[in-house]
């Protein structure tokens, strides 16, 4: 009896696989759906970040730089490369300016040219 | 005969990470074995001195691919008992969640690696189906599949909704018929019993001798789990019941594994059951006072230690880890001793090695 259930066990199997559609998408032509709170790609809003630095001091990967000459002329330079997508600058800003979407993150060859402006604050101002 | 001594690894097919062992052999016979360990030291505890205790949260989850999360929940119990800060329930309980997923995922993902080895391509696949609907359930409520970032000093990084809820319930029940399943193969598959039954048996003696904890004690019919031992909250209120078997042998290993992804998945359910309301972080200071404190907490794989002495300042003084692995190691030569060249790969695969654990 014991056997019997077993081989049918197996059965369903075999043809659970046979109907199902495949597990891997291809991407990026299939279509993926990551989850609603994936830590993904980061985006930032210019608008309200305050130069405050507090993402830059507690990310852990030093992918955050701010070159900053006084309150209102800085630079936030983001290094993708060397970001480990772990949420605490998200955490850490207070503005909101900071998040992470749930977008795959990209890719480059050239890894340590690869930085991303987030704020030029004069470049805002004009 | 002649005794030959052949080297398994650094890089070596049966492994999964890099670890030198050189086995003498005489014939179909290994006499011994030595073991060389180091291949991934990444000198993460002096590394940890030099950054801030949030930065540090980060660096620690990067320890181990599979246990990450019991390492920072351990971490962050003892940041916040130097702190003096007691985080709120709902936060406990949404830790003690993730380390049961995290037990569940590593027992299966273990299981697999076992069938492997033992010719049982089948279930190595099955197993590694369902433990990915474990790390869905993961990737779904923290955002990260493997590095979880769930903990953060004072609390977690997310909360639970009802969906999360209904969500989770739904995947565990499955798990549960795919356990129930493998348990089954476990105790009447005549080739897993053949493979598995009487090889490497070890005694609770040297059990005991050599501090190995985890499955592998439990195994030998040590009876220590320091979810109810020694709990960390809120492992105090939720009853654990510790899965012990007397036989040792490889096949002993395998049951208890199998039969405590079950009692984890139970566990999961209690756990959302008993969710309290509340918040799940509070804010706290960057500084730490002056102080020395040392945690234990029920990784996958046994007892996990921290010890960490902070100065006063935003940056740890000193951090030690002692991670389980390191005690079964130790007992690999002893192991492989008096054993069939064909059973090497289930005593490697048996205790549950991590190197990257072991080797920090
Ligand atoms: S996600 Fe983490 S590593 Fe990346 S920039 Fe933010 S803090 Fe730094
Ligand atoms: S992104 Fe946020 S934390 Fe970073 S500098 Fe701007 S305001 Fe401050």
């Amino acid at each position: 009896m014991n056997r019997i259930k077993k081989r049918l066990t197996i059965l369903n199997a075999v043809i659970e696989a046979m109907i199902k559609s495949p597990e891997t998408v291809k991407y990026p032509f299939g279509d993926l759906t990551l989850p609603e709170g994936y830590r993904g790609k980061i985006e930032f809003d210019p608008d309200k970040c305050s130069g405050c630095g507090l993402c830059v001091r507690d990310c852990p990967a030093e992918a955050l730089h701010l070159n900053k000459k006084s309150r209102e002329e800085y630079t936030l330079l983001y290094y993708p490369a060397r970001c480990a997508y772990c949420g605490q600058c998200e955490d850490s800003c207070r503005h909101g300016a900071i998040s992470h979407s749930n977008k795959l993150v990209g890719a480059t060859t050239h890894k340590d040219d690869w930085v991303l402006v987030f704020k030029d604050s004069k470049a805002s101002q004009e | 005969m002649d005794k030959i001594s052949i080297p398994i690894g650094p890089q070596h097919p049966l492994l999964k990470e890099p670890l030198s062992m050189m086995v003498d052999i005489a014939g179909e016979k290994v006499l011994g074995g030595s073991l060389r360990l180091g291949y991934v030291h990444r000198g993460i505890e002096r590394l940890a001195q030099q950054r801030t205790y949030v930065q540090n949260v980060h660096l620690i989850e990067r320890i181990c691919g599979i246990c990450s999360h019991v390492h920072t929940t351990a971490y962050c119990y003892a940041v916040e008992a130097l702190l003096g800060i007691e985080i709120p329930p709902r936060a406990q309980y949404i830790r003690a969640l993730m380390c049961e997923l995290e037990r569940i995922h590593s027992h299966l993902l273990w299981l697999g690696i076992l069938a492997k080895h033992i010719g049982l391509e089948t279930i190595f696949m099955h197993t590694w189906h369902d433990r990915e609907m474990a790390l869905d359930i993961m990737e779904e409520i923290s955002g990260g599949r493997v590095s979880h970032a769930a903990n953060q000093i004072g609390g977690v990084r997310f909360d639970l909704d009802e969906e999360h809820g209904d969500m989770i319930r739904g995947i565990l029940k499955k798990l549960h018929s795919q356990v129930d399943g493998l348990l089954d193969i476990i105790e009447t598959e005549p080739a897993a019993i053949a493979r598995t039954k009487g090889v490497a048996p070890i005694s609770s003696d040297l059990i005991k001798a050599y501090g190995v904890v985890g499955p592998v004690a439990r195994a030998s019919g040590v009876d220590i789990d320091l979810r109810r031992d020694a709990p960390l909250p809120p492992y105090d209120k939720l009853q654990v019941k510790v899965v012990t078997h007397p036989g040792g042998d490889a096949w002993a290993r395998t049951y208890v594994r199998a039969e405590e992804t079950r009692v984890s998945l139970n566990l999961c359910e209690k756990i959302l059951e008993d969710l309290p309301e509340g918040d799940v972080s509070l804010r706290t200071p960057r500084r730490v006072p002056e102080g020395e404190v040392i945690i234990r907490s029920e990784a996958p794989r046994g007892e996990l230690f921290y010890y960490l002495r902070s100065d006063g300042s935003d940056k740890p003084a000193r951090l030690k880890v002692r991670t389980p692995t390191l005690a079964a190691l130790s007992l690999l030569p002893v192991q492989l001793a008096e054993i069939n060249v064909a059973d090497i790969p289930v005593v490697l695969a048996g205790v549950d090695l991590c190197i990257a654990c072991a080797d920090r």
